[in-house]
């Protein structure tokens, strides 16, 4: 047995080990201090720097002494700095390379320190010009310059108006309908055609035919005439058509030329904000400055930090969509309450320094492994006793165990004292107010749902502009005790859409309503009265002859009744003819043979009755001779 | 380099127990075939350097058999990938999760399973078969190579005066 074991070499081992273990402890700070500077600079994408960082023994961890992030967007501040932060390690996880920090406390952290020397990272500081000209020229574009109303003519001037494009369109249809009605009734017989056929239907329908012959030709000539009756007609029935379809046409565009000025009255007051809708925007236009600035702040974190959410989901996305186990192997994962996942912080305090009062930070359960960890990552943020804060709370929950993961942020606000908030317009301050907020961010799969309320009591504004919209606002704030906003924002985390509404706007409504009220007429007077202007200088020519095709309709109905009327003409039968002016003849001569008679007859009787007469006479006369 | 590879000769010509060198190729084939920095590496350390093993013999192997572990890791994962889904065994897994001293073993790492069971089953035959080969090697082969004129010429040569000043 004795052969077999080497005494010198327990020694030489334990020997090498302790070298290493030194080793290990010397080199180890200027390493963790190396890596945290490069390492975060990558993230934060500005100068991250460490003073120092040393080891401790009990308890096993290291003290990081002054780090300071600087901020990416301007280089001479620093996002956050801290003066010592002592994070405590557990050894036997780090003896398979994972790093758990069971507690980390942070003394003294301040946000938006100034400093000494840009935070700029080398690569970045040629960009940086440019970016501030473009910066330079964003702000420019975006100044409240534009807020004072324009006038009649640069409101029709800029805007592309429904009444000169109907008038347009009412133009070309009355054109072209115009030519298509002009084609229509080149094709149709007029008056003068009329009283022609007349005649000429006249002359082959009277008189007897002189022969055959003479029959056969007045035949001829009859349906020749009737042939042309018949395209007459068909061109009548086509341009009785063509003045329908231009009157159902014009008709329409007239209606719509007429409409137009209503429309675009309507769709200006609503651009332009002059009705009761105008002071929809007046909210955002007051606090979306405000509003942007916050929530560009937020984003930017979460922008700094979203890479780090998603590497665990990018890492079991790609174990799914390639099961096989990895050639260097991974470690397998039990159910257990205290999973090893490579990075975790368990428990973290901060007591942030702000101009505002001290936060109080905490976070549980930061990990690069949140499907190891099996618990959602959570940061509390507390702030209550600040100046001008009663009590503040943010919860945080960035749970990314599943796919795709979901992170939450909860804010209460309770009586924020704000005081002197420049709104940004037309000098406009809101001097003091009480205001309480409730706010839900929900972000997944990187779309972004949030939801904030804020309720603004004891208001008071004060404006110090001396334009008169600056006045204006100013008079109709005043008026305002108190009210709410609500903002909204919701799509691509990138570029999200947001949304600000408020009651304000109620109320400057019916504040503005009355201050502007004689100015919104004015200026709607002015519109309508330049928008009738256009109306009429496409209507005036042309809407009178609309009544011109209802009158040619009447005319084409009247010459086609003619035409039908000369078409119903008819030649008699030759052979019949010659039978009635016989038969006439017969009549005729009976006729007089009766009459010849009947007049001897009268003429036999008369002289019969004279001569009665006469001897009735003779014997009278003899009678009274008698006597 | 050249040295260790004279020592690894001298080794194998003196009269060391070819069980000593054969135990140390059994114990680099372990360090070789699961991932260097575990604990049951250093374990394997300790006791290379304790037991009167031939350390020339057990550094030469490690990175010997650290060539072959290239070709070997792909399947020693895939094995203790299936031997920790294996349902079986699952329990036990599971059991000795909640325990810090064996997740410490990175038992639960599919290459540290998988190699170190491949090393475990194959250290005894390798130790067996080394023996086997360095007796015959002492026996017939060197006693054949040291009658062959290039041994001859070897022997006059710079790296046979480095092996003789190191076995002396």
């Amino acid at each position: 047995m004795k052969q077999w074991i080497r005494w010198s070499g327990l020694a030489a081992f334990i020997v090498i080990s302790l070298v290493l273990v030194a080793l290990f402890w010397f080199v180890a700070g200027p390493l963790i201090e190396k890596g945290i500077e490069s390492f975060g600079s990558d993230a934060a994408d500005a100068k991250v720097e460490v003073d120092s960082v040393s080891l401790s023994l009990s308890p096993l961890g290291f003290v990081i002494h002054g780090l300071t992030v600087a901020d990416s967007r301007k280089p001479m501040t620093n996002v956050l700095q801290l003066d010592k932060a002592t994070a405590e390690l557990e050894l036997a996880p780090l003896f398979l390379g994972k790093a758990i920090i069971s507690d980390l406390a942070v003394d003294n952290l301040q946000f938006g320190t100034a400093r000494t020397t840009s935070g700029v990272l080398e690569k970045k500081a040629v960009k940086e010009d440019e970016a501030e000209q473009v910066a330079a020229q964003e702000e420019a574009a975006s100044s409240f310059s534009s807020v004072d109303l324009p006038s009649a003519e640069e409101i029709l001037a800029r805007e592309s108006l429904r009444t000169e494009q109907a008038g347009t369109e009412f133009q070309q249809s009355y054109s072209s309908n115009k030519n298509a009605v002009d084609n229509a009734l080149s094709n149709v017989p007029d008056d003068k055609a009329l009283s022609q056929y007349e005649q000429e239907i006249k002359a082959l329908t009277s008189g007897s035919f002189k022969s055959l012959d003479d029959f056969k030709a007045r035949k001829k000539k009859l349906d020749e005439l009737k042939a042309r009756f018949k395209n007459d007609k068909a061109a009548i029935a086509t341009a009785k058509k063509a003045v329908a379809e231009a009157r159902s046409d014009i008709s329409d565009k007239l209606k719509a030329l007429k409409a137009a000025p209503g429309e675009d009255l309507d769709s200006i007051r609503g651009k332009y904000q002059l009705s009761a809708g105008g002071a929809a925007n007046m909210s955002a236009l007051l606090f979306g400055e405000q509003a942007g600035e916050w929530a560009e702040k937020a984003l930017y974190w979460y922008e700094k930090v979203k890479p780090y959410l998603a590497k665990d989901e990018a890492d079991s996305a790609a174990e799914e969509e390639s099961p096989k186990a990895p050639r260097d192997g991974r470690f397998v994962h039990f159910p257990s309450d205290n999973p090893w996942p490579g990075f975790l912080l368990r428990n973290a305090q901060l007591t942030a320094s702000t101009a505002s009062g001290n936060l109080l930070i905490s976070a549980q359960d930061i990990t690069s492994e949140p499907r190891v960890l099996g618990r959602p990552t959570r940061v509390l943020i507390n702030g209550s006793g600040l100046k001008q804060v009663e009590d503040m709370s943010v919860d945080i929950v960035l749970d990314h165990r599943k796919t795709p993961g979901t992170d939450t942020l909860t804010l209460n606000i309770k009586d924020w004292q704000l005081h002197d908030m420049n709104l940004g317009v037309a000098g406009a301050k809101l001097a003091s107010s009480l205001v309480q907020v409730q706010g839900l961010v929900v972000v997944s799969r990187g779309k972004l749902n949030a939801q904030s309320d804020a309720q603004f009591g004891r208001t008071q504004f004060s404006s110090k502009g001396k334009t008169t919209f600056a006045k204006e606002l100013g008079l109709a704030l005043a008026k305002v005790q108190q009210f709410d906003v609500n903002a909204k924002a919701s799509g691509k985390i990138t570029s999200p859409d947001f949304s600000l509404g408020s009651d304000l706007d109620k109320q400057l409504n019916a504040a503005f309503g009355a201050r502007l009220k004689d100015k919104q007429a004015e200026l709607e007077a002015k519109l309508q009265a330049r928008l009738e202007q256009k109306l009429q200088s496409y209507i005036g020519d042309y809407g009178g002859k609309l009544g011109e095709f209802n009158q040619l309709d009447g005319t084409l109905d009247q010459r086609l009744n003619k035409v039908s009327e000369l078409a119903g003409q008819n030649l008699e039968d030759y052979q019949a003819q010659k039978e009635r002016e016989a038969r006439e003849k017969s009549e005729r001569e009976k006729a007089e043979a009766k009459a010849k008679l009947d007049a001897e007859k009268a003429a036999a009787k008369a002289e019969a009755e004279r001569k009665k007469k006469e001897a009735a006479e003779k014997a009278k006369d003899k009678l009274k001779n008698l006597f | 380099m050249l040295s260790m590879l004279a020592k690894l000769l001298k080794a194998l010509n003196s009269e060391s127990a070819p069980g000593q060198i054969a135990l140390a190729f059994s114990l680099a084939l372990i360090v070789a075939l699961t991932p260097m920095f575990t604990p049951h590496n250093a374990l394997i350390m300790l006791l290379a350097f304790i037991l009167r093993i031939n350390l020339s013999a057990f550094f030469l192997a490690v990175a010997a058999f650290s060539a072959l572990a290239w070709f070997i890791d792909p399947y020693a994962a895939r094995l203790g990938e299936s031997l920790l889904a294996n349902p079986a065994l699952v329990d036990t897994w599971r059991d000795m999760y909640q325990s810090d001293f064996w997740r410490m073993t990175a038992f639960n790492h599919s290459l540290v399973l998988g190699g170190l069971v491949i090393s475990l089953l194959a250290a005894v035959p390798v130790f067996v078969l080394s023996k086997v080969l360095i007796n015959l090697y002492r026996h017939r082969l060197l006693a054949w190579f040291n009658k062959l004129k290039i041994a001859q010429v070897l022997k006059a040569s710079k790296f046979y005066n480095l092996y003789k000043s190191i076995a002396e």
